[in-house]
């Protein structure tokens, strides 16, 4: 079953390298769907291929998204590309499941994508077949996570922002602020992503950083309460970071029950996170932009397919970290009510 | 003594416990229905019996590793938890007691949260100003019964598993939840409560707090005390009541030393309220312990028939060996205390240092020494009265040597202080009851006049203990506040979970529907049998399961305001772990509403001390993971145990 998928994926890069070389410019290259109408279409002039062609092109977003908050707006941000260009996009949400990513790979592959972007949340399932799709000859980015990975896939770049600097970041707002020991809370256990935040702020934060788990988003009843005890524990502790905004906001309840003034950072955001960022209860939150990491992508490949451009120099391209401080609250607030921040 | 007392009784005491003995040597031939199970083994086959036990450790564990988890604040912070997860686990517990299992119910609470949020939300594609509470509410409350009802119109039409039904029900709602949310809000935190015109009213309802700092009572450690004193007496009273053989005359000599005692005991107390200095205290202290032993003796020689038959000391070698073996490791345990020099402060946390090595020596031998001690005072209560009374002397002065190694040896305040009262405390109860039980027959046969009175003295001390609690968390003394207390706040959430659990126990016990939901957990063909209309009644335990978390669901959107809509999703377990943990069955038809709230705590009390311990939160499941072990094991073992008194 496997194998046949790969011949299936083979078939249409051949026909794309025959295409190519049959065409008049390097402007034909692009769709599986462009060989049937390829001839006709290269004979136009060049304003009217590229726009036939950019009609054709479908490029494939393939996530572990669940559909969140967070993703939502990412998914918003790709569509505004593909509307914006022109371009028909797939999105394939993979819900967490690295299974059922390989599988939308595979089957955008054999479709004969015109371009695949996705997010590496499972380097070991996902590098090999994104590999395939690149030796394909369909052209790939990664976003959002796969920072790590995106030069061994062959990815044209990778669109995102790293966790550890987004905890740089933080760290240096907290001196700034003048705190002397934090309480970063997280709201999984065993996140590799949640806990590079955390690093990432002890790197750069000059005093003392406590890791923790903090409860679940499930329950914020029990995550105000835990938060409230490790506060009431230790006095010094003078600063809180939730790395996600629920937790964020449950870190403030807590700290207002105690009557203890403060610092508190946060990730994402929401709404409420914003509104209270604009009361002035919250120091700032963390914004890795997510609506640049689904835009970009299509963008870039669109560029890449359409006139052979590549971004980055091949570093990443960091979406973040942007800050929500008391300052530019208020906009951001209408944006995010918009659905874009 | 007792003999020249009482000439005339004796024999007809004599006959009755010979007779009584006679009929227990012969238990299996006996009718058992017959056999007096007295109301302390009654409690004791109770299922919640192991949860209560695992609380009071596992509160007592974290009490004893962290400065701050027995302060009001936290007490205030596990409860608060414990609410939302416990109105849940009262709920599952009586379904799970039916037969059934909601995989549904930790979904539904956020779904019913987001639900009211919706209702009461302006938004634009649901089409202007939204409804008030007053309407969202019970319109809420409606789509709550409908999917209890629907979940058990499913399970029982089609006859399979709960398990799998509610497990589609689950998906279905979190998808509901994500897919209208998006719909509607364009996002999957939706917020503002608040919004609606009559908030602030059902405000108080659901959300209603009650902030510590602010309430200042000059008079409470008086009233603490005080109620705290009372309700312990009562129950001293309560217990005796129960467990002694009343007299045929009252002997009103007694009676006079009792009020003689009670004065004494009193005049103590108002003495210790009003002086101040140590040895004026302690003076007092014991002024008051000499008033409540008297008071205690009085009351007894008042009501109760005095022993008959005390015998003579008797140890068999294995006792002795015990009782020996037993005190060299007190002796140990109090060299290790004193030999061994501690500077530095508590350190149980690290058991390589030397402070950590004492500790556990100390520990170790302590234990070894009371349980050897024990086991041998559990073999001479079938002795005799008089080879009791040694070895339970013994048993209490081992107690009260742990007491003051606790006393030497920790440079800690709170061990110093509380730990080495509750100990000595413990000392002294097993003392007296020593003496009483040497002096005074005990009641082998039921007698409903002294358990009626003993039940409602036992209410009436618990209340009496509980309100006195009550004054010591929700008020703050002068001296308090000016030593920097920080902030402490309940919520009516609390007072909620209370009453729920209340509410429930009673219908269990002494409805119909009570019974019908034992006897479909128990055995759903025989039940429907004799005419339990079975499938009816499992339908209303999954309403009730939806009703309890359209409720949680209310309580969280009030408390903070805005909903995620993974808000919920995969707390069902924790409300079936808080109920297994509680002592109810996963095969239905035996457990406790009682227990599902204990076990809410015992779920609770973890996740507050671990946070105040400072431990690191890592290994936060694994305690999770371990209780339920220890619960599952323990209640089993202690059903076996209920199974063999019961027959």
């Amino acid at each position: 079953m496997k194998t046949s998928k790969k011949l299936l994926a083979i078939l249409p890069a051949l026909a794309l390298v025959a295409a190519s070389c049959g065409g008049s410019d390097s402007s034909s290259e692009g769709s599986a769907a462009s060989v049937d109408s390829a001839a006709p279409a290269a004979t136009d002039a060049p304003e009217e291929v590229d726009q036939t062609q950019a009609g054709d092109l479908t490029f494939h977003m393939i996530t572990h998204s669940d559909d969140g908050p967070f993703w939502s707006v990412l998914k918003r941000g790709a569509d505004a590309a593909a509307a914006d260009l022109g371009v028909t996009l797939v999105w394939k949400p993979g819900v967490n499941d690295a299974q059922v990513m390989v599988q939308d790979i595979e089957a955008a592959i054999a479709e004969g994508s015109d371009g695949i972007a996705a997010s590496l949340p499972d380097p070991d399932a996902l590098v090999g077949p994104l590999q395939s799709a690149v030796a394909a000859g369909v052209p790939v980015i990664t976003l959002n996570s796969g920072s790590n990975d995106y030069q061994e896939i062959g990815a044209l770049t990778h669109v995102g922002q790293t966790e550890v600097i987004a905890g740089n970041g933080a760290g240096e707002r907290f001196n700034a602020a003048g705190a002397k020991k934090i309480l970063c809370g997280q709201q999984e256990q065993g996140n590799v992503a949640l806990t590079e935040r955390c690093e990432g702020l002890a790197e750069t934060f000059d005093g003392e950083v406590v890791i923790a788990f903090m409860g679940l988003d499930a329950d914020t009843t029990e995550q105000q309460n835990t938060i409230n005890a490790a506060l009431a524990a230790d006095t010094d502790i003078d600063g809180f970071m939730g790395v996600g905004p629920v937790i964020t906001l449950s870190g403030l309840r807590a700290a207002q029950d105690l009557g203890r003034d403060l610092t508190i950072g946060g990730f994402d955001l929401t709404p409420e996170l914003i509104g209270e960022i604009e009361a002035g209860n919250i120091a700032f939150t963390v914004d890795q932009q997510q609506y640049l990491q689904g835009y970009m992508p299509v963008l870039l490949l669109f560029l890449n397919v359409t006139n052979q451009n590549t971004l980055g120099g091949g570093l990443p391209i960091l979406t973040g970290p942007g800050f929500v401080t008391p300052e530019n609250a208020a906009e951001i607030l209408a944006l995010s009510e918009v659905g874009t921040r | 003594m007792s003999e020249q007392d009482t000439p005339i009784d004796t024999p007809s005491a004599v006959a009755a416990t010979s007779t009584v003995d006679a009929s227990n040597s012969l238990a299996p031939a006996a009718d058992e229905r017959l056999l007096y199970r007295s109301i302390f083994q009654r409690l004791f086959i109770r299922p919640e019996v192991g949860a209560i036990i695992g609380i009071v450790g596992i509160w007592s564990f974290f009490w004893a590793v962290s400065e701050t988890f027995g302060t009001v604040g936290q007490t205030f912070g596990w409860l608060d938890t414990a609410s939302t997860v416990g109105i849940m686990a009262v709920a599952v517990s009586m379904l799970m007691i039916g037969g059934e299992f909601d995989l549904s119910s930790g979904a539904m609470t956020g779904a019913m949260g987001m639900l009211i949020i919706y209702l009461v939300k302006e938004t634009g594609e649901l089409g202007g100003r939204g409804f008030p509470l007053v309407i969202a509410i019970p319109l809420s409350l409606l789509v709550a019964l409908g999917i209890g009802y629907l979940n058990g119109f499913v399970v029982e039409r089609t006859g399979q598993p709960s398990f799998i039904i509610t497990l589609g029900t689950f998906f279905a709602l979190i998808g509901l939840k994500l897919g209208l949310a998006k719909r509607f809000v364009g996002q999957i935190q939706i917020g503002r409560t608040d919004e609606a015109a009559d908030f602030d009213f059902f405000r108080l309802i659901f959300a209603a707090e009650w902030e510590r700092n602010t309430h200042e009572l000059e008079v409470r450690d008086a009233l603490y005390i005080g109620f705290i004193v009372a309700g312990f007496g009562i129950l001293t009273l309560a217990i005796s009541e129960l467990w002694f053989k009343r007299r045929e005359k009252m002997q009103p000599v007694g009676l006079v030393m009792f009020l003689v005692g009670v004065g004494v005991g009193v005049g103590g107390l108002l003495g210790l309220h009003v002086t101040d200095g140590t040895a004026a205290n302690a003076a007092l202290v014991a002024v008051m312990a000499i008033g409540g032993f008297l008071g205690l003796f009085g009351w007894a020689t008042w009501r109760y028939e005095p022993s008959a038959d005390r015998g003579a000391l008797s140890l068999d070698s294995q006792m002795r060996r015990r009782l020996g073996v037993g005190l060299a490791a007190m002796v140990l345990s109090s060299i290790a205390a004193v030999a061994i020099d501690s500077s530095s402060t508590n350190q149980i946390l690290f058991p390589f240092t030397t402070q950590g090595v004492r500790v556990i020596l100390i520990l170790v031998f302590a234990g070894i020494g009371i349980g050897l001690i024990a086991m041998a005072s559990q073999a001479a209560l079938s002795v005799n009265a008089a080879t009791k009374f040694v070895v339970t002397t013994v048993f209490a002065l081992a107690i009260g040597i742990v007491a003051l190694t606790v006393f030497v040896d920790s440079s800690d305040t709170k061990f110093r202080g509380s730990l080495f009262g509750v100990v000595l405390a413990a000392a002294v109860t097993v003392l007296i009851w020593a003496v009483l039980t040497f002096r005074f027959e005990e009641r082998r046969t039921g007698s409903a006049r002294a358990d009626h009175l003993g039940v409602r003295l036992l209410a009436l001390g618990s209340t009496l203990l509980f309100v006195g609690l009550a004054f010591r968390m929700l008020f703050i003394t002068a001296e308090e506040l000016a030593a920097g207390v920080p902030p402490a706040k309940t919520s009516v959430r609390l007072l909620w979970f209370i009453l729920f659990t209340i509410a429930m126990m009673w219908v269990l016990a002494r409805t119909r529907f009570g019974s019908w939901t034992f006897a479909v957990g128990g055995n759903k063909e025989a039940a429907r049998q004799v005419g339990v209309p079975a499938a009816r009644t499992k339908t209303q335990l999954f309403m009730l399961v939806s009703v309890a978390a359209w409720f949680v669901g209310l309580l969280v959107a009030f408390r903070i305001n805005s909903i995620q809509a993974n808000n919920g999703d995969g707390q069902e377990f924790i409300f079936i772990i808080a109920a297994v943990v509680g002592g109810t069955l996963l095969t239905g038809g035996y457990g406790t509403a009682f227990g599902g709230a204990i076990g809410a705590c015992i779920l609770s009390i973890p996740a507050i001390g671990i946070s105040s311990a400072r431990w690191n939160t890592d290994w936060r499941f694994l305690i999770v993971g371990v209780i339920l072990l220890l619960a599952v094991v323990s209640n089993k073992f202690l059903r076996n145990k209920a199974e063999g008194i019961r027959r």
